[in-house]
């Protein structure tokens, strides 16, 4: 019993150290990687790469330098206010006048990390009444569920309004919905242009948008490829209403839904997957800018308004653990347990083992220390060998934990 | 001689467990006095809505009371037996050495869950009054590791304390700051639930953690 509470004190610490001792190092010596900047210039028909490694440079993909104010005016469409303030706003771009309003219309801005997708189902969400007549959005009084039925709660008193519940999960259930809800996509929020509801996707992987206007329920299938399964959807608030949401599909391909005709249009930019990496858009009046940034390459594909590749662009560097720091560090450490990821927000053991196996040297030169530690001590080796193990098998985290719960008296 | 040793134990921690109990208690009751007046004033609907989607926490003042209480449990139970090396007393009893202090273990054990259990009773009934199942449900999540914090902390001090020799009590009191944050990690609402299993299986193991110290205690570690 008493050697059994030592190996548990001994996992306990190893785990601590798992932890802590690396999460000091990249304390010590992480440096930031500073990724490029990419935009597509609707002058030059080219990518312009904006770095700052060393002082700020702006490139074309050929190495050609520019100023930033040269930069600033191959990229219109992105510094609006500061060409019109320096007068060099050209009069057109691609023989169509630069009209400010269609400029400020079209322009959209989408970004999305994978710490932002990995998070707890809220469960509950309000919904708005999207033809209220009024030009601020309110919150409503209720929340609503999507689990056997659509059931609705009163905040104030934590009731179910049988009445509204019953309603909704009638009109739900005549166009084909199948209780529960796999996943609810919406804006919750009253800081929007106007409310377009949620888009559910039921028990079924069919696609619904469901909304309340004057009181009463809105419900739309929208038909879907078959095969076709969503993993994320990301509803959106553009000015220039053409579509209701970025739709991230099961098999990492990115669809939008077009708004009032409910057309699935898959944008044609390769795999994308929005739970390992970051996927900004960009869409202006003329282009849609499609990036998938990792922490060693980017990828960055440019459509035209009717969604066709234009141009793409591909660049990486080394990640952090192809540099010096990095190399050290599999070198010294097995490798790590982290309670956090740059990648969800949610809680739990992220083990990574380092690759190659380096480390073992190091674990090899522990366990050498080791035995002199054990020889110093007069301690016979042959009741030491689990230890031992520990050590080769968990390294410098193991070291420190065998030393600080000695196995003093089993031998 | 059980029910003597479980009495000297009671004796011990008794007014600790009560204050702590009372202070938890007390705790919960702050908690919810908070959200009727946020309710009263900012609206149900919007605190709902700051709770859901804003990563509000309205339990967050629970935080570190698991912990607290165990601490003070642990070194009103054990911090008396270092005095003068009392513990020896105990283990001159004709009684298995590592029973007794399982016993005491144990004993500290079920008195942090029966306080622990009152606590969160409270604060399930009372949430029930304002929140709907998700909310709670999250809620209880997001306390959970705070509470097994408080069983890890309870075992750890109760190593730290009996170990002889003060050059590991010190090594311990590292481990135990490096393995403790592992239970308070900043979190969104419900965030923790992948972790809690193992979490729960660290904070068990550690039960017999006290053993190792009282090994080396009654071996004469000097």
């Amino acid at each position: 019993m008493v050697r059994l509470s030592r190996y548990f004190l001994l996992i306990a610490g190893i785990v601590a150290f798992a932890v802590v001792l690396p999460e000091l190092y990249w304390m010590a010596f992480a440096k930031p990687v500073k990724k490029p900047l990419v935009f597509y210039s609707c002058i030059e028909n080219d990518f312009l790469i904006q770095r700052s490694d060393s002082g700020i440079t702006r490139k074309d993909p050929r190495g050609k330098s520019y100023t930033r104010e040269e930069y600033e005016q191959r990229l219109p469409l992105m510094y609006v206010r500061q060409l019109l303030m320096s007068n060099t706003m050209p009069d057109s771009i691609y023989g169509i006048e630069v009209d400010n309003h269609a400029i400020t219309v079209n322009r959209s801005t989408f970004r999305v990390q994978p710490k932002e997708l990995s998070i707890p189902d809220p469960g509950l969400y309000p919904l708005f009444e999207s033809q209220s007549g009024r030009a601020n959005l309110v919150m409503p009084d209720d929340f609503f569920r999507i689990t056997w039925r659509m059931e609705f709660v009163d905040a104030k008193t934590n009731k179910t309004l049988e009445e509204k519940s019953q309603m909704f999960s009638a009109v739900l259930y005549k166009r084909g919905f199948k209780f529960p809800a796999k996943s609810i996509s919406g804006l919750p929020t009253t800081r929007k242009s106007c409310d377009e509801g949620y888009l559910v996707i039921d028990a079924e992987d069919q696609l619904f948008h469901v909304k309340m206007a004057k009181g009463e329920p809105y419900v739309k299938k929208a038909e879907l490829p078959s095969g076709t399964k969503f993993k994320h959807i990301n509803c959106v608030d553009f000015r220039n209403t053409k579509f209701y949401a970025y739709l991230f599909s099961t098999d990492n391909h990115i669809y939008i839904l077009t708004q009032d005709d409910y057309e699935l249009i898959e944008l044609p930019v390769g795999e994308m997957d929005p739970e390992k990496h970051e996927i900004r858009i960009f869409g202006d009046l003329f282009h849609y800018q499609v990036s998938v940034v990792g922490d060693d390459f980017i990828r960055t594909v440019v459509l035209d308004t009717d969604y066709k590749k234009v141009d793409e662009y591909n660049e990486s560097w080394p990640g952090i653990m192809e540099r010096r720091e990095g190399k050290i560090f599999k070198t010294i450490f097995p490798g790590q347990i982290s309670m956090t990821s740059p990648d969800s927000s949610l809680i739990r053991f992220y083990t990574e083992i380092n690759k190659p196996f380096l480390w073992l040297v190091f674990s090899a030169v522990l366990m050498v220390a080791q035995l002199f530690i054990f020889k110093q001590r007069e301690i016979a080796l042959k009741n030491q060998v689990v230890d031992l193990c520990v050590i080769g098998v968990t390294g410098i985290f193991g070291f420190l934990a065998v030393n600080i719960f000695q196995n003093k008296f089993f031998d | 001689m059980w029910k003597s040793l479980v009495y000297k134990e009671w004796l011990k921690v008794k007014w600790f467990v009560i204050l702590f109990t009372a202070a938890g208690l007390l705790t919960v009751g702050y908690i919810f006095l908070r959200v009727q007046h946020d309710f009263t004033f900012n609206e149900a609907k919007n605190y709902w809505h700051l709770i859901l989607f804003q990563k509000f926490q309205f339990f967050s003042s629970l935080r570190f009371v698991p912990v607290a209480g165990a601490l003070a449990v642990a070194v009103a139970q054990y911090f008396p037996e270092t005095v003068n090396k009392r513990i020896k007393l105990t283990f001159h009893l004709p009684l298995n050495e590592n029973k007794v202090l399982l016993m005491m273990m144990f004993f500290g054990t079920i008195c942090l869950l029966a306080c622990y259990s009152l606590v969160v009773v409270l604060f399930l009934a009372l949430s029930m009054l304002f929140f709907p199942s998700e909310i709670i449900w999250t809620a209880l999540v997001s306390i959970t590791p705070w509470f097994l914090a408080g069983l890890a902390v309870y075992y750890l001090v109760a190593l730290i304390v009996l170990e002889p020799v003060w050059k590991y009590r010190f090594f311990y009191f590292v481990v135990a700051v490096a393995f403790v944050p592992l239970y308070f990690e900043p979190a969104v609402a419900g965030g923790y639930a992948p972790a809690i299993p193992l979490l729960f299986v660290l904070a068990v193991v550690l039960n017999i953690a006290i053993l190792f110290s009282g090994y080396r205690f009654r071996k004469g570690e000097m």
